[in-house]
């Protein structure tokens, strides 16, 4: 076998400059396998990992979603709670919120504001005023310059305005980029955010921690019956098990088809590839009728003639498909530095581009090798 | 060593070989002689079991291989036969020590002793030093020594050789027909083709070919001593 392979080498490194032009659909073609499939890995390796805390075994989530446009406030009362927690399989139930931040009224003398608010984060860059983390029952407020603008006319720092009756004082002003960032209107302290706005979030989420041997499935069917029954906003909404698994599960198969999707039209890149492989082994058998004839008269038999040719093809797209690999690992780091997640080349890309440089030459080359296999001996022995 | 009984090879209309019958014993040196176009090269692709296409009945040693497959086929002729051709048949791009390989490459016996078969060969015709040199880097004289070489480097029973001095000058010929006498003293039966009197007569023995038929089967008196 090793001579056989040393064989194929002297013989495409003797015809360097045509077996490289060959090549290059090759490589041309696994390079863009690997760089897709890096990119398609990374992606769903990110997306994954993100979902991955949500896919916990012992839980089950209801949320509740409105039914109408207009009243979107509702949610799970602590009276469902308790009905919940008596469900079959279910050990406990934990109310959440689907958003974080608590809605509230302004107010500025005359000016009544709408605005959104939450407990203030470890970090905010401020364009006016000082930031720091406010202890205790601090009534310091951070508004947005939006939020400003629309509350004063001049200086806000220091400025009183009531946020639902109760009195804050404005520390400091923020940026909001809409492009970019995401925040809502005003930051309070985490203590004060807690007492008196907290518990205004409507509680849109039920989560039911059920014990190690219940059904998952039939306690999320037993709990959104007896809410469609008895759950307090029954009317305004409707109790739906959310499972993240599942949405987790179907944005890999869509991302796993598109991977498929485009790895296909490489495939049509190699294809045209193996088409010039297939070419000039052609014209390389044809060259080679002598030492074919040769070779045939001192004991070789045809299928190792074949074999030497299939041989031969298999290493020049499998030359080619290294190349392509490496060329692939280039692209993959260079378009790293511009994606917004990290692309990786797992070992199962490497792997499939190998095999697919080793399907191409022996796809491509069979029906050459064989015609070399094939040819008369008398014939092949009366060329010079 | 072969026996030859009534084969005949048409190709088309065209009778290339009629009736031919021949007998060639264990350690015979046979010259065949002929003018071109007269079945020559025909009558020896049969005898090198490289033309299977023929009617009539060929014995090597006793056996028949016209109804073998292809894999027996390529065995015999790689262990049992070995060609020397008018125009060397080299591949150019391979050195001395690769062409000389050739035969090893695709035969079962004695697979570890390779380097020391070729050794010994490049060594019984003359062409130490020159393993790495490729064929263009050589003589006509010395191509063909290469050739030999490869020829019987697997010690085969029979060396098969179409016009071996025909591209040679006669000095050169006289070495290389030096070459084959010495194989054939050692035990190896040659059988030769050429055109050259001079050269059929190192043969034992000399048979003449003409439009496909096979005269004058008589021993040479020639001494080999």
């Amino acid at each position: 076998m090793t001579d056989k392979i040393l064989i194929a080498l002297k013989s495409i490194a003797k015809n360097k400059n045509r077996n490289f032009l060959t090549m290059l659909g090759i490589i041309i073609g696994i390079a863009s396998v690997i760089c897709i499939l890096a990119i398609g890995d990374g992606f769903t390796h990110t997306v994954t990992k993100g979902m991955g805390s949500h896919n916990v075994k012992n839980k089950v989530i209801l949320q509740w979603e409105p039914t109408s446009d207009y009243n979107t406030d509702g949610g799970f009362t602590q009276n469902d709670a308790s009905a919940l927690s008596k469900v079959p399989g279910v050990d406990h139930v934990k109310l959440t919120s689907s958003v974080v931040e608590a809605g509230a009224k302004a107010q500025y003398k005359t000016k009544n504001v709408s605005m959104s608010l939450n407990k203030q984060p470890k970090h905010l860059k401020l364009i006016k005023g000082t930031y720091f983390t406010m202890t205790g029952a601090s009534n310091g407020v951070y508004i947005s310059e939006d939020l400003a603008h629309k509350l004063f006319k001049e200086n806000a720092i220091n400025r009183l305005i009531s946020i639902d009756g109760t009195v804050f004082v404005v520390q400091g002003i923020y940026r909001v980029n809409d492009m970019t960032e995401y925040r809502p209107d005003a930051y309070v302290s985490k203590t004060i955010f807690k007492e008196l706005f907290a518990n205004q979030i409507s509680k849109d989420r039920a989560k039911l921690y059920i014990s190690s041997d219940a059904n998952k499935k039939q306690v999320g069917k037993t709990a959104v019956k007896r809410m469609k029954k008895m759950g307090e906003q029954k009317n305004t909404g409707r109790y739906v098990v959310s499972n993240p698994d599942q949405i987790s599960k179907q944005f890999t198969k869509i991302m796993n088809d598109i991977t498929y999707f485009i790895a296909f039209i490489a495939g049509i890149s190699l294809l045209i590839a193996g088409i010039g492989v297939m070419n000039v082994m052609y014209i390389t058998v044809s060259e080679r009728r002598k030492e074919i004839g040769i070779r045939r008269a001192f004991g070789a038999t045809s299928s190792d003639i074949r074999n030497q040719f299939l041989i031969e093809s298999v290493v020049l797209c499998v030359i080619g498909g290294i190349i392509g690999i490496i060329f692939g690992y280039l692209f993959v780091s260079i378009i790293n530095a511009f994606l917004p997640f990290k692309a990786v080349i797992t070992p199962y890309a490497i792997i499939l581009s190998l095999s697919v440089s080793t399907a191409v030459g022996l796809i491509f080359g069979f029906i050459p090798s064989n015609k070399a296999a094939k040819s008369e001996l008398v014939g092949l022995l009366k060329e010079e | 060593m072969l026996k030859v009984t009534n084969v005949g090879k048409t190709y088309g209309k065209f009778t290339a070989l009629e009736n031919i019958n021949l007998e060639v014993a264990d350690g015979e040196f046979l010259a065949i002689m002929g003018p071109s176009g007269s079945g020559k090269s025909t009558l020896i692709n049969i005898l090198g079991l490289l033309d299977q296409s023929y009617t009539g009945e060929y014995l090597l040693e006793g056996k028949s291989y016209k109804d073998v497959n292809d894999n027996e086929l390529s065995q015999i002729r790689g262990d049992q036969l070995g060609f020397v051709f008018q125009n060397f048949k080299l591949l150019t791009t391979y050195s001395v020590y690769e062409n000389i390989e050739i035969p090893l490459i695709y035969s079962k016996k004695e697979q570890n002793k390779k380097h020391e078969l070729v050794a010994d060969v490049i060594q019984k015709v003359g062409l130490d030093g020159k393993e790495k040199n490729l064929p263009s880097e050589l003589s006509g004289g010395q191509q063909q020594r290469v050739a030999i070489a490869r020829a019987i480097v697997n010690r085969p029973k029979l060396i098969i050789a179409d016009e071996p001095t025909g591209a040679l000058d006669s000095k050169t010929s006289k070495e290389i027909m030096e070459i084959f006498t010495k194989l054939n003293k050692a035990g190896t039966t040659i059988i030769m083709v050429t055109h050259d009197s001079e050269v059929a007569d190192y043969a034992m023995r000399t048979v003449y070919i003409r439009d496909g038929r096979l005269y004058n089967d008589e021993k040479s008196v020639k001494n080999h001593d």
